[in-house]
């Protein structure tokens, strides 16, 4: 870990809440970037980016510093961003109408309102069908796919960060393709 | 002809399978596995990666204020001197005493060495006996832990492979954990262990008794964690058990049951 950031830690540790704001700058947008990923909206996205920071903050006293900030307040985003999932996978009340507010709110690829009526009602099912079968996912599922499909991020390093051994992560991802293929089905015309 | 899984196709479109190329030649031949092949493409592309909304300036701002707020003023943790000054005689005793003990008990096998080399190989078989007797007594007693394969049949609730998820990550923190649980931490135990008692209760009425003793052994460490008391011991405590039961083991191998069920 370079020196400058150490140095922030050591005066956060020793009282300078002030601080802190350093290194929310220079890793808030990573955070709520991964966050984003496993949450799927913006809102839940800022809650979970706003919790990590806040628990790596709590835990800062305790905190190695043979590892780098960056990686573990990332791996904390992980662990509460897929943990606020479940909470609004148990709460089906506060998850239904999300998935609708963000189809109204464009935060997925919808088409432009300029195109025909028809295209813009097909792309709004198929957005809410992408919503309703990322949600079929388990947390863990949903996590270890968008890394690894949407961040490109290597299989170890999110077995790493899960703390799950390799071929739990890769079965973890493979599972998520076979049961999002599946839910894609009824549109796709019944491919195999 | 032999037909790839659609594990296999799913891994050779990621990316990550080691049979890439007999994978490819076998789909230019193969119109059946080119249709999956090209099914978990077409999926892949539609789960392609959106946009992140970016944070402006003025977001960032309102987000810092929001975390300030929240923020107490920390003091940084005692320093722990795993090895005071105090410990070091007491070190060196031990290791005197284990010296003395190793050169005696030598001594005296010595001395207690028959002269046959048939009577000692009896002595080691009958030793190798009452070994393999206290561990068939051991596994009988413990038929689930730490002697896989536990079970193999899957469950037929699809709820439990997110649970057993969770239970698994909430493990994972406890065992990587320094310190005392946070309050995070103790409210998600509890959730999972209200959810664990219907678990464990429908198991056992299925008749799966293997997966009502992992999920059994899971509460108890559950109950642990909900009332461990506000002091590191009480975590490395539950880090011990967690280890010495093999309960993560048992989990991942109920979730990987759950995983044939699914790819079957």
């Amino acid at each position: 870990m370079e020196k400058a950031e150490k140095e922030t830690i050591r005066r956060v540790v020793a009282g300078d809440r002030d601080a802190y704001r350093v290194l929310m700058d220079r890793h808030y947008a990573a955070v709520f970037r991964i966050s984003f990923r496993i949450t799927g909206n913006e809102a839940d996205a800022e809650e979970a980016a706003q919790e990590s920071f806040l628990r790596a903050y709590n835990k800062l006293p305790e905190f190695r510093q043979d590892a780098a900030f960056g990686t573990w307040v990332t791996r904390i985003a992980m662990n509460t961003a897929m943990n606020l999932v479940e909470r609004r996978n148990r709460d089906l009340s506060v998850y239904a109408p999300r998935v609708s507010d963000d189809v109204g709110e464009g935060t997925v690829q919808v088409a432009s309102h300029r195109a025909g009526p028809e295209r813009v009602l097909l792309d709004m099912e198929t957005a809410t069908l992408r919503q309703t079968a990322m949600a079929s996912l388990t947390p863990m599922e949903r996590t270890a796919f968008t890394l690894r499909h949407m961040e490109e991020v290597g299989m170890a390093e999110i077995a790493e960060a899960l703390g799950v051994p390799v071929n739990s992560a890769k079965q973890a991802v493979f599972r998520a393709v076979a049961k999002l293929r599946r839910a894609l089905e009824p549109v796709a015309g019944g491919m195999r | 002809m032999k037909h790839y899984s659609e594990e296999d196709l799913i891994a050779y479109q990621m990316s990550e399978s080691p049979e890439a190329r007999s994978i490819g030649e076998h789909l230019e031949q193969c119109a059946e596995c080119a249709t999956l092949a090209e099914s978990i493409a077409e999926t892949l592309r539609v789960f392609s990666a959106e946009p992140v909304p970016m944070r402006t300036p003025v977001d960032m701002d309102l987000s810092w204020q929001r975390l300030r707020g929240n923020l107490a003023v920390l003091e940084a943790a005692p320093k722990k001197r795993w090895f005071s000054l105090w410990m070091w005689p007491a070190a060196g005793a031990l290791t005197a005493a284990i010296v003395v003990m190793v050169v005696l008990g030598l001594r005296i096998r010595h001395a207690e060495q028959p002269a046959g080399g048939q009577e000692t190989a009896n002595q080691r078989a009958s030793v190798t006996d009452a070994l393999k007797s206290l561990v068939g007594r051991h596994q009988q007693a413990h038929p689930v832990n730490g002697h896989g394969p536990l079970t193999d049949a899957p469950s037929d609730d699809p709820q439990i492979s997110a649970h057993l998820d969770s239970a698994e990550r909430l493990l994972t923190t406890v065992n990587h954990e320094e310190g005392p649980l946070d309050e995070a931490t103790r409210v998600q135990a509890h959730d999972l262990l209200l959810k664990n008692a219907v678990y464990t209760q429908t198991a056992r009425d299925r008749g799966d008794l293997a997966e009502a003793a992992v999920l059994d052994n899971l509460g108890r460490v559950l109950i642990g964690l909900d009332h461990a008391a506000e002091t590191p011991r009480s975590t490395w405590q539950l880090r011990l058990e967690m280890n010495t039961d093999g309960l993560l083991l048992d989990l991942r191998v109920l979730r990987q049951n759950d995983e044939r069920r699914s790819s079957r």
